[in-house]
Formats: C-alpha cells, sequence, structure tokens
C-alpha cells in the first residue's frame, strides 16, 4: 500500500490523520515538524506527504522547498493540511510546489478522496 | 500593528504609574490564564485521544466485524474525526492571542514606566505581526483547492 509522511507539530492532528489513512488502507510515518520530515524523507521514499503549515523548526513551505530541491521528490504529490486560508497563503505554497492545499478542520471522506486523486 | 520607530521622551498621553501597573498585571494575568486554559485543553485531548483509540480498536475487534448494527457506531466514530481537530485550532489561536496580549503588556511598560524612572526595560516582546493563523469560526470542514 502506499506509504503517506504526515507532518504536523499537533499530537491530536497527527492522530486524526493517522486514524484516518490508516483506516483507508494506507501506511504511515509521522513527523512532528518539517525538519524531523525532511530527515525521514532522506531515509526512504514517500508516495505522498500531506503537512502542516506553521510547525517550529521548519514550516510547511520550507519543508516543500526542500522537498522539490531533492531529486526523489520532485514530482510526489505535496499537500498542505492547515489552518491557513488566505489566498497570499496559497499562492506562496503554489509558489513552493505544493500539489493541493487543504484547511482544517479536515473532513475524512474528503480527505481520502483527494489523496486518491493525487496518489501515482 | 506598526511599531514606533522611537521611544518620545515624554509620552503622548499621560498615564499614572499605578493605573500602567495594573492595566500590565491585567494582561499578564490575562496570558498566564490562556495558558492554563491551553494546558486544560491539552490534557482533555490526550483523554479523548486515549477514549478514541480505545472505541475504535474495540470496534475493529474481528469478533464484532460482522455486527452490522455496529456500522452505524463507526461511521459516527469516523466522522468525529473532524471535530476532533478542534484542539489544534484552538491552541494556534489561542498561542496567538497571548503573544499580542503579552506584546502589549511589555510595550506598555517600555513606553510610560521604563522611560519615566530611566530605566531600560530588559526585554520587549514584540506584537506578532502577520495576522491570526485561526480564520475559522466554525469546526465545518474546510475548503480544498487543488494546483
Amino acid at each position: 500500500m502506499p506509504l503517506i509522511l504526515a507532518v504536523d507539530d499537533s499530537p491530536s492532528m497527527r492522530k486524526m490523520v493517522s486514524f484516518t489513512l490508516t483506516g483507508a488502507g494506507y501506511q504511515v510515518v509521522e513527523a512532528v515538524d518539517g525538519q524531523d520530515a525532511f530527515e525521514k524523507a532522506q531515509l526512504q521514499s514517500f508516495d505522498l506527504v500531506l503537512t502542516d503549515q506553521n510547525m517550529p523548526r521548519l514550516d510547511g513551505l520550507g519543508l516543500t522547498r526542500k522537498l522539490r530541491d531533492h531529486p526523489q521528490f520532485k514530482t510526489t504529490p505535496i499537500l498542505m493540511l492547515t489552518t491557513e486560508s488566505s489566498d497570499l497563503m496559497k499562492q506562496a505554497g503554489r509558489a513552493a510546489g505544493a500539489t493541493g492545499w487543504l484547511v482544517k478542520p479536515f473532513d475524512p471522506a474528503r480527505l481520502l478522496e483527494v489523496i486518491k486523486k493525487v496518489i501515482r | 500593528m506598526p511599531q514606533s520607530s522611537s521611544t518620545p521622551t515624554a509620552p503622548a498621553v499621560q498615564l499614572p504609574v499605578l493605573l500602567v501597573a495594573e492595566v500590565q498585571d491585567s494582561l499578564l494575568v490575562v496570558v498566564h490564564d490562556l495558558s492554563r486554559l491551553d494546558g486544560l485543553l491539552a490534557h482533555t485531548m490526550v483523554k479523548l485521544m486515549e477514549r478514541f483509540t480505545s472505541a475504535s480498536a474495540n470496534l475493529a475487534d474481528p469478533a464484532l466485524i460482522d455486527f452490522k448494527e455496529l456500522d452505524n457506531v463507526r461511521s459516527t466514530l469516523r466522522a468525529a474525526v473532524t471535530e476532533l481537530q478542534f484542539q489544534d485550532m484552538a491552541s494556534q489561536l489561542i498561542v496567538h492571542t497571548s503573544k499580542i496580549l503579552q506584546g502589549c503588556a511589555y510595550r506598555l511598560a517600555s513606553e510610560s514606566m521604563g522611560s519615566e524612572d530611566g530605566e531600560a526595560v530588559p526585554f520587549v516582546e514584540e506584537v506578532p505581526e502577520r495576522p491570526n493563523p485561526v480564520t475559522q469560526d466554525e469546526m465545518d470542514a474546510g475548503s480544498i483547492e487543488l494546483f
């Protein structure tokens, strides 16, 4: 099954994302912030990255830019899942190389639909 | 919020030092209370997660898989995932609000009391310039945009 890297500094959000994804049959690796995620991405490849924006050490946009600079993650879908909903932030996400922008809170069924659509 | 580039030698509005001190104290008490609220929410969330995980695990028991009467319960539990994200959003809201209040409190001291007695305030917390990241008013699922 596809392997997804779920990145969020909130333990409850990681739990909700993991519950939703594993329930649908995906394998999930959790990361506590962008830096942790980037380090994990050095060790193995993922089929999709689902990341929060506002996190300590390295935020979601920073993580996206770093992953896009990495040959292994040039085309990997990267979805932002964040409370941020301004057009300015969405434009920044697009410019950084994100595949899509999901505003919290997420609906489990809709999240799974989007993942199914973008994952290869 | 724009920051003043320099502290004037005399404040534009004269306020009694005692009043400024009381306002600053009140602001810091509110910051402390918000921090306790954040802690209470986090603790509640840990407990809710434990119960949620336990209920989910019990419902996934192979011995109960054939009980179609439980499908409704499973479905309701899955749907609760949306509302169970409240703590992350509430926490971000509390942290941002606390930073603003703390910044106001220290700035008040810096602009009035610090200059009044000639002593510099050792640390001035800056009021965050970026808007609050949480703009949601309810727990309906957020928008989705694919680029």
